[in-house]
């Protein structure tokens, strides 16, 4: 029974350790977006894809609270479970303290820059191109769909202060410095339970590796009907 | 938790150099940009210096020096990046090209650089160029991993997923963010210079002081302090005279100053509210000049009436002339602390340790741990049996509650109060009187079993040379005030700092104590017979009456003269008044080494000498006028005052 309780154990912090991987990437996600706002490569494409990052953002952030006080809440957990889930809930901490500074930027800069380009050129465009306003609509529509995910996300992360009584400075990292530089991932989580996202990021990529395959091969059937020719002709 | 967002607010307006540079960009009226070739890489939106100091110019009117200021400034402040030579921050007015930094890294006070992003940046460049990361970079990775190491697994796990992030995207982008991030982190953490490093570190030091003081105040619950409010402000309703009104009358109002005179410090009969307000606690008892006259009688009654006194002296030292400081500690030493002193109190040993060895340096607050130990004894032993006591019982009935004025319209006849000048003098003369008339503080019978020692100060026999013992002038001159301990706030505690400035002492009492002890045998033999006896109760009723004219601070010394009266050094020796120039103490550490050498040989000669004396020698009470009567000898060594460890070699050899 204890073999099976602790394999039990495990596989629930197997578990958190894959939710807080999936909100780790997210914000990685979200930050390379947050980063892009307002530059030179800015662009409509970019605030949708910033809308849905940012919703699975949300949906990752209360999946991973409702799990780990669940546990931090339980007193009968053993002390080093009590630990490794103090440790997982600053990961979840951190995290979330850097989703909310991205957000409350992106909710800034979106202010800002509208659409596409710089704000001096946008309102420019907005003169002659009604559809544009119509997307700037959708823009303020959005912005405040995003102070309100802010406040929510300030609310959340106060109330979890209030709940969730775990000193951040005793927790000690697992990881020595340096340890970047080692090529397994991190949290311990087997990747096969990860939840797979950045599609949209992908996207791009996933054409350009499409068109390398495709030359690739094609390169190969050339090389394989000239051997061929030349087996033939000597 | 890093919750710097709360509170912020939108910004009203753009700062005047971002709407510049928004401007710079403008695809139309901005500044020329076009794709850079840089190695095999193409840059999108790259522009030249001298293309932005030309488009400066122009759009601002000024003259060249100025745009190369402002281009300067705008480099610096990180809204745009060398692309070239990346650490120089400065716009070079040629072909060199720059760069627009992206909004998400323009500088802004709402949002400072975070430690945490810092960290997550050098994990990745960590990454990136496989551990080879520059001097300064290392040092503030090393830093950062100990100051926030309970985010160190975030900080790797987040770093390790921009990076993946990062590759996934378009090599040209890719270049293009690691450009942007790196020039800002050039900006906003540079390579610091050695002096700037030192001044942060100040701050960061004093910050963590002043947080670890504000960790340690104590703290009280609300509902706790406001219910001590509440009964505070119920308790003294009936006394506070704008509140409750005052009798006789308002003498703002009446012109009539019987008020003032009914309440003033040392009154006959006081009122009946102000003996009222003495039940309250004993603070009040004490800090009034009228309860704390009752009481001393009271305690006189006790024979604990050395305690008040002792208090009262350590309340002037505090509070009074400071440039008199060291003759005060000196007076008060003698008087109170010094063994076989006229008014002894008694107070544990480590505090009278730590008293003695402060006296050292005396300073306002060197009395402070006695005192509060006497305090706290009055407080909790002598405060409630005075209550209960029918002197206490009697001044509270003879308290008077004035009657209400009658308000006349008589000639009022304006006499004005005593001067003040007048008044202190009046206070002085009889605080002195008082003093010369005081009854003896007689100690307690149970004192006398205590420290042997004490008779090694009549044997005169002190320490003899210890090789270890230094002189006057090896001790550390410090001056309490300057020693600040990081745990104390603006007034370090007097005791500590006392404590500091005295280490060698300590081995100096340490060998006066032991060596006391060794030669107590010898005289211990003769003494028995005295302190075993059942003259010792005898003694103590005899001291119980009332002493007008007696000057003896200890009985001890009347026991050993009834006990033995064949010793009669011992009583020579046994302290006298007034206690400035006569009493005789224990010195209390090495630094009279050639005095007490000196004095010791003496001494033995006064040994014999002493025994040739007849014992007709009036010793009690022994007054000024008897130190005449006896022998020459004992004139010129008792002449001797009290020798206070402090003391100068100079001096002690005076005597």
């Amino acid at each position: 029974v204890g073999k099976q309780g602790s394999q039990i154990e495990d596989k629930t912090q197997e578990e958190c350790r894959a939710l807080l991987e999936a909100l780790n990437k997210v914000a990685a996600c979200y930050r390379h977006l947050v980063v892009t706002i307002g530059g030179t490569s800015d662009s409509q494409n970019l605030r949708e894809e910033l809308k849905k990052t940012r919703k699975k953002a949300q949906d990752l952030a209360v999946a991973n609270r409702n799990k780990l006080t669940v546990f931090l809440k339980d007193k009968t957990i053993s002390k080093d479970d009590r630990v490794e889930y103090e440790r997982l809930w600053v990961i979840f901490t951190t995290c979330m303290e850097i989703l909310e500074v991205d957000m409350r930027k992106a909710l800034e800069m979106g202010q800002e820059f509208h659409g596409g380009t710089t704000g001096v050129a946008a309102r420019a465009m907005s003169a002659q191109n009604m559809k544009y306003e119509a997307d700037s609509n959708i823009d303020v529509v959005d912005l405040k769909d995003l102070e309100n995910e802010i406040n929510q996300v300030g609310e959340m992360m106060m109330e979890m202060e209030m709940k969730v009584n775990v000193p951040n400075w005793t927790v000690e990292a697992k990881q020595d410095p340096g340890a970047e530089l080692q090529s397994t991932i991190s949290v311990g989580a087997s990747s096969v339970g990860m939840i797979s996202l950045n599609e949209q990021n992908k996207s791009v990529c996933d054409i350009t590796r499409l068109l390398a395959g495709i030359i690739f091969t094609a390169v190969l059937i050339i090389a394989v009907v000239l051997a061929v020719l030349v087996i033939q002709l000597s | 938790s890093q919750h710097k967002a709360q509170g912020r607010k939108q910004t009203p307006g753009r700062a005047p150099i971002e709407a510049l540079v928004m401007e710079m960009q403008d695809p139309n009226a901005g500044i020329k940009m076009q794709t850079q070739r840089l190695v095999i890489t193409a840059i999108p939106h790259a522009m030249t210096g001298s293309d932005i100091l030309a488009w400066l110019m122009n759009r601002l009117q000024i003259s060249d020096e100025e745009a190369q200021n402002l281009g300067n400034q705008v480099v610096q402040h990180g809204y745009i990046y060398p692309l070239q030579e990346p650490k120089n921050l400065l716009l070079r007015p040629d072909g060199s090209l720059y760069r627009f930094q992206t909004p998400y890294f323009w500088p802004t006070q709402h949002w400072p650089a975070e430690e945490t992003d810092y960290a997550i940046y050098l994990a990745k460049k960590n990454i990136r160029k496989k551990g080879i990361l520059e001097d300064y970079e290392k040092e503030n990775y090393n830093a950062l991993n100990k100051k926030i190491n309970h985010k160190w697994d975030f900080i790797v796990m987040q770093a390790k997923e921009q990076y993946r992030a990062g590759k996934e995207r378009k090599k040209g982008d890719r270049f293009v963010f690691e450009c942007q991030e790196r020039a800002y982190w050039l900006v906003h953490r540079p390579p610091v210079s050695n002096f700037q490093e030192l001044n942060s570190i100040s701050e960061e030091f004093s910050l963590i002081i002043f947080n670890q003081q504000s960790l340690m105040r104590s703290r009280v619950k609300s509902s706790v302090s406001l219910g001590g409010i509440v009964k505070y402000s119920e308790q003294y309703l009936k006394h506070d005279p704008i509140m409750s009104g005052c009798l006789p009358s308002n003498p703002w109002l009446t012109d009539d100053t019987k008020f003032w005179e009914l309440n003033m410090p040392l009154v006959e009969t006081p009122t009946k509210l102000r003996v009222e307000r003495w039940t309250f606690n004993f603070r009040e008892l004490i800090r009034d000049p009228r309860g704390r006259q009752d009481f001393q009688l009271f305690l006189r009654k006790e024979f604990s009436g050395e305690n008040l006194g002792f208090w009262e002296a350590c309340e002037d030292l505090k509070y009074g002339d400071q440039s008199k400081v060291k003759e005060k500690a000196e007076e008060v030493y003698k008087t109170f602390l010094a063994p076989g002193a006229r008014r002894w109190i008694n107070i544990d040993g480590k505090t009278m340790d730590i008293t003695v060895k402060g006296l050292q340096n005396p300073h306002r607050y060197v009395l402070d741990a006695a005192q509060t130990h006497i305090y706290m004894l009055m407080k909790k032993d002598s405060y409630g049996r005075y209550m209960k006591s029918p002197i206490f019982k009697e001044t509270m009935n003879k308290a008077i509650v004035p009657e209400v004025t009658k308000f006349t319209f008589s000639k009022r006849y304006w006499k004005s109060s005593p001067s003040p000048v007048i008044l202190r003098q009046q206070e002085e003369e009889a605080k002195a009187k008082a003093a010369t008339n005081a009854p003896m503080d007689i100690t307690q019978l149970c004192k006398y079993t205590a420290p042997v020692s004490h008779l090694a100060v009549y044997t005169g026999i002190c320490e003899p040379t210890s090789p270890t013992s230094p002189t006057l002038c090896e001790f550390p001159p410090s001056s309490p005030g300057l020693v600040t301990l990081p745990n104390s706030a603006a007034c370090p505690s007097p005791i500590s700092v006392a404590i500091e400035s005295t280490p060698s002492s300590k081995r100096k009492l340490e060998a006066s104590n032991s060596v006391a002890s060794t030669h107590i045998p010898s005289i211990a033999e003769a003494t028995e017979v005295s302190v075993s006896s059942n003259s010792s109760t005898t003694a103590v009723e005899e001291a119980r009456q009332p002493l007008q004219k007696s000057r003896m601070a200890l009985s001890f010394s009347r026991f050993l003269k009834r006990g033995c009266s064949n010793s009669p050094v011992f009583a020579t020796l046994s302290p006298k008044c007034p206690s400035v120039n006569s009493s005789r103490v224990q010195p209390l550490d090495g630094d009279q080494q050639q005095v007490t050498q000196t004095k010791s040989k003496k001494i033995t000669n006064f040994f014999q000498i002493k025994v040739d004396i007849p014992s007709e020698c009036r010793i009690y009470p022994i007054d000024s006028e008897d130190e005449e009567e006896d022998g020459p000898n004992v004139a010129k060594s008792t002449e001797k005052e009290v020798i206070c460890p402090w003391e100068n070699l100079a001096e002690g050899k005076a005597g």
